[in-house]
């Protein structure tokens, strides 16, 4: 077969891929050929008809969006008969879509409450659907023509408007049925959450018996909303406004790093998120890019610096705050530490350790959230990689994944999407390992339902026994180290007693070992949720062991929290850590640093979140900076650090810890300013302004550069970021060739399979609480009757919980099937009833929907309610009866 | 979950399992389902999701797409009236405007005392035998408008004595 076709379409002679199909050879050689159903990447569907052609030779007039391309064809694609054949089919479609405008010369001369000579009620007009300015339909029109008037009469649906689900409105007066939604949520997503319904001249985009989208799986990631071609579905939150400036920039909200546009309308708001299609996301987002981004548009944001004056926060000049902060911390050089929040960039992060180190002679540097190191030492130790050594993009070719302990249809969303495709169209197995019920145990070949804290023995018996069924990929063990050692090791895991102590059968755990070496690539993802650090580590290891064992240690995919923790890594900013993956405690490595920037690098030893939480706490650390982010701290951690002498915080709204601070500077948010992400596959992506300053704000790496001027300091002279961004490439070797948008390049140093210890698990439980409650979350349950209730202007589900008692634990607790009771853990008590189930003794589950979340986080009265979604956690906890 | 919505999964579990052919499909599951309960409740569309590996809104997809499947309960009686062209041209136009006095309905639908469910049927394979109508399951053929009514009538008060 040829590589390429050759074909003329209106006297043009173009070139194609075979498998092509005519509408996309057409579009590729800039062809126009109007069409509604098509969708750039999703299957033809052929429903519209729109974009029939004629063909030399064959018969009739085809729809090229499903005729593929040959070598030789003829194709006419604006003929008399063709252009006819279209009008008609627009004027059916017209029949029941509001079309008095669109019929109109005067389609963009008229506004809203203009009086109509032609009678078109004001609901029914252009200049009052939310997608106007976007409304696919409404080109089309315009490209064919269609005469004043219409033929037909026109049919008005009068159905409801759905306004009640979140984050969306959905008018299907306005559906054309093209379908493009449903596919999208099929095809794109791996979801279902919506169907056509009935047929022919009835049929409309429904779902299951008209359910509201809380109960029918809808996961609010708004692909449907993207590719809807009419007004049919928008985003409910300024879905009047119209954008006057667009950026492509990078999701603020996970590691995953999104790309996607954000579009700006005249009074500086964000209005709306729109995935990039030409990404490695694929133009996919999530609840959290599509509609966490709110935090953007805070009225009460900061506006100007704040200093502590007569102990109350006073608003001054930059001038002042930078003056007075600058002398305040002279001070306290070598008791100085900085914290970066989940959001900070890579500018921020590299300025940030470059000051506490040469300004303030300090090693103080970390995130301000538990980073997981679990997740990131066993790659440094078995390959010599500094980061995951997996790509998203590549996700989709794996033909095997083993999920350990992940929400990642919650907190990494779009790395699930593959996923879900894959299993959804049967070309790859799932493992999940995880005591809670997560979206993708539904999706998976194979769930191991350990007790919590067991994983990493499990994980242990699966080695052993991937080993002891000869499993291991003969070609890659070849070429790694410590095979024998880890032979004799994982002697110490008996799968019989791993059995025993996880609840997971070995005759389960023997299908796991064939299933992940009977698909290759396999890709490896996990989160380590829920698992005290011992044992995660020792989770962590066997995962790599088992990625080398099975040939794929190029996929692995730990998964971090925080939406730039690579890139402190990678800029130094994490405990330990110099730029350019160096350590702090390695005289030559500091010695390196020292001579490109010409000043001293501190030896003072490195201290972590939790360190210097307990400096502050014992007076060595006597003054902290907090960069952002800090919605995600909790009550105590904020108190502790309020105890320091002096705090200095960088927030974009006054955050529990910035009315506690001593100075706080105005932080720009991720659309108002410049700057380089980088993701948890290592793409570096930018950052792209969009949304002009509100008031004074500056992006945070401005801030160290200027105290650092100010403290006489070399080496802080930055005027914009691609300046700092310069510096980086220079200090961070890796950086220097990278373009944006690509990963910077990872080869595994070494392959070596790392020793494995039997941790003892932490217990769940304790004396008062003895279980282990486990919270899952998922987005539909069969099976289990869902009520749907009004809750103010808001669909709520209200449904009767049911916890999964062990038949053992039943008898001890003396409850029995069917019994309501109380589950009281110590953050609270929740009432269910028992369902007498499950298979490990000691555990009890509760498993709440998607819908439940979703309406919690579009009706919540937090500034950035994303950013701290609730986490599904393990929890020690008793069975009461109800009502003692 | 009460014993009457356990009962109720119990039938549909046990028409989806009992279907002889070799090839079980969402459809067929659905046929199945109808044929043992006269309808398909919300617990139907479920079961056959999870049975067949698919989704309560490819369930419904399938489901809404015929006209035949019902979502609410029948009257104990369902009168089909053969609308094929055998039965139109014999006088199916009569025996339907019978029916539809004797039962005391406009067109298709269920009567409000709910113990008449009134369909038409394009064709009950009768065609020797038209114009035919059928009562549940049982076809009668050569019906008059006469016939008819009193067919219809006759279930009815058949079983209030």
């Amino acid at each position: 077969m040829p590589d390429t076709l050759t074909l003329t379409i209106d006297g043009k002679e173009v070139t194609a891929r075979p498998g092509q199909t005519l509408l996309q050879a057409a579009l590729d050689n800039g062809i126009y050929i109007p069409y509604l159903c098509y969708f750039p990447g999703m299957k033809p569907w052929g429903a519209c008809r729109m974009c029939v052609v004629e063909i030399e030779g064959a018969r009739g007039t085809p729809a090229s969006c499903t005729t593929p391309v040959a070598d030789k064809m003829v194709v006419k694609t604006n003929t008399p008969l063709v252009h006819s054949l279209r009008q008609g089919i627009l004027e059916l479609l017209l029949s029941e879509h509001p079309h008095g405008c669109l019929t109109c010369h005067r389609i963009e001369l008229c506004g809203p409450t203009d009086i109509c000579l032609r009678h078109i009620r004001v609901t029914d007009r252009c200049v009052v659907c939310p997608k106007n300015e976007r409304c696919e339909l409404k080109d089309t029109v315009r490209f064919v023509g269609v005469p004043l008037e219409t033929p037909l009469p026109y049919n008005y649906r009068n159905l409801p408007i759905e306004v009640r689900d979140p984050f969306y409105d959905r008018d299907y007066n306005l559906c054309i049925v093209c379908a493009r939604c449903v596919r999208a949520c099929d095809e794109l997503r791996g979801d279902d959450a919506i169907c056509m319904v009935e047929r022919s001249g009835t049929v409309l985009v429904g779902t299951s018996r008209g359910t509201s989208l809380l109960e029918s799986g809808c996961e609010f990631c708004g692909a449907c909303i993207d590719v809807c071609p009419v007004g049919a579905l928008v985003e409910r939150k300024w879905k009047w406004e119209k954008a006057t400036t667009t950026a492509f920039t990078t999701c603020p909200n996970c590691p995953v790093g999104c790309q996607m546009k954000i579009e700006v309308d005249r009074r500086g708001r964000l209005i709306r998120a729109i995935g990039d299609w030409n990404a490695p996301n694929g133009g996919m987002l999530c609840y959290k890019g599509k509609f966490g981004l709110e935090f953007v548009n805070n009225p009460s944001s900061l506006r100007r610096p704040l200093v502590r004056k007569d102990s109350h926060l006073q608003e001054v000049s930059w001038e002042e705050a930078l003056a007075y902060t600058a002398q305040r911390l002279a001070a306290y050089k070598g008791s100085y530490a900085v914290l970066l929040g989940l959001r900070a960039t890579n500018e921020d992060a590299y300025l940030a350790q470059k000051f506490a180190r040469l300004a303030m002679a300090s090693n103080a540097v970390d995130a301000s959230y538990d980073t997981r190191p679990y997740l990131r030492r066993p790659l440094l130790e078995a390959l010599g990689a500094f980061a995951p050594t997996g790509s998203i993009s590549a996700l989709a070719g794996a033909r095997c994944f083993l999920v350990v302990n992940s929400n990642i249809t919650e907190e990494h969303n779009v790395a699930g999407v593959p996923i879900k495709r894959a299993r959804k169209a049967n070309t790859a197995r799932l493992v999940v390992l995880d005591p809670r019920e997560v979206e993708l145990t539904r999706y998976a070949d194979l769930w191991l339902r350990p007790y919590p804290g067991t994983e990493h023995l499990v994980l242990g018996a699966l080695v052993r026994l991937l080993l002891e069924e000869g499993l291991e990929r003969k070609e890659a063990v070849g070429t790694v180290e410590g095979l024998d050692a880890l032979r004799l090791q994982v002697q110490q895991f008996d799968p019989a007693q791993v059995s025993v102590r996880s609840g997971v059968p070995v005759e389960e755990m023997r299908r796991a070992v064939r299933l992940l070496a009977g698909g290759h690539p396999c890709a490896f993802l996990y989160a380590l949720d829920n698992l005290a650090p011992a044992p995660a580590e020792s989770a962590s290891r066997a995962i790599v062991n088992l990625a080398l064992l099975t040939g794929n240690e190029g996929w692995l995919f730990p998964l971090p929290p925080g939406t730039n923790q690579q890139g402190f890594l990678d800029m130094g900013a994490l405990a330990g850590a110099l730029p350019g993956h160096m350590a702090v405690d390695d005289a030559s490595a500091r010695q390196v640093l020292a001579q490109v920037w010409g000043a001293q690098v501190p030896d003072a030893p490195a201290v972590d979140f939790a360190g210097i939480l307990a400096g502050v706490a014992s007076k060595r650390i006597r003054a902290v900076q907090v960069v952002g982010g800090s919605p995600g701290l909790d009550t105590a951690v904020v108190h502790t650090l309020a105890s320091a002498e002096f705090l200095v915080v960088h927030e974009h709204t006054l955050s529990p810890l910035a009315r506690l601070a001593d100075v706080v500077f105005p932080s720009a948010t991720f659309a108002q300013r410049d700057g380089t992400y980088t993701s948890l596959d290592r793409r570096v992506q930018r950052v792209r302004r969009a949304v002009p300053p509100r008031g004074e704000e500056r992006p945070d790496w401005q801030v160290f550069a200027l105290l650092g001027q100010r403290l006489g300091v070399g080496g802080f002279a930055f005027a914009s970021w691609e300046e700092v961004w310069r510096e980086i490439t220079q200090v961070v070797p890796l950086y220097a060739g990278v373009g944006m948008g690509s990963p910077w390049p990872l080869t595994p140093q070494r392959k070596r399979l790392l020793p494995l210890e039997v941790v003892a698990p932490s217990p769940v439980g304790n004396h008062d609480f003895p279980l282990a409650l486990v919270v899952g979350r998922v987005l539909l349950q069969e099976g289990r009757p869902v009520q749907v209730v009004r809750s103010g202007r808001l669909n709520a589900i209200e449904r009767e919980e049911v916890v999964e008692v062990h038949p053992e634990d039943a008898r001890r607790w003396g409850v029995s099937e069917g019994a309501l009771v109380e589950v009281v853990t110590p953050q609270g008590r929740q009432r269910a009833r028992v369902r007498v189930a499950g298979k490990v003794p000691g555990m009890v589950s509760i498993t709440h929907l998607f819908g439940q979340l979703a309406v919690q986080l579009a009706s919540s009265e937090a500034v950035d309610p994303m950013l701290a979604v609730p986490r599904l956690e393990v929890l020690p906890a008793r069975l009461e009866p109800v009502g003692a | 979950m009460s014993s009457h919505q356990e009962d109720l999964r119990q039938r549909i579990r046990q028409a989806i399992a009992g279907q002889p052919q070799p090839t079980v499909t969402i459809l067929s599951s659905l046929l199945a389902v109808q044929d043992a309960l006269g309808w398909l409740p919300a617990e139907a569309i479920e079961e056959v999701a999870t049975r067949t590996g698919a989704t309560i809104n490819d369930v419904w997809a399938v489901a809404s797409f015929y006209t035949n499947f019902r979502f609410s309960p029948p009257g104990p009686h369902t009168v089909e009236v053969c609308w094929g062209p055998t039965c139109h041209l014999l006088g199916a136009q009569a025996i339907l405007q019978a029916v539809q006095e004797a039962v005391g309905l406009p067109g298709e639908g269920d009567t409000p005392d709910g113990r008449y469910s009134l369909k038409l049927n394009t064709c009950l394979g009768a065609c020797a035998q038209a114009p035919a109508l059928a009562l549940g399951h049982r076809i009668y053929g050569r019906m008059t408008p006469e016939t008819a009514r009193r067919l219809v009538e006759g279930v009815n008060q058949g079983e209030a004595s």
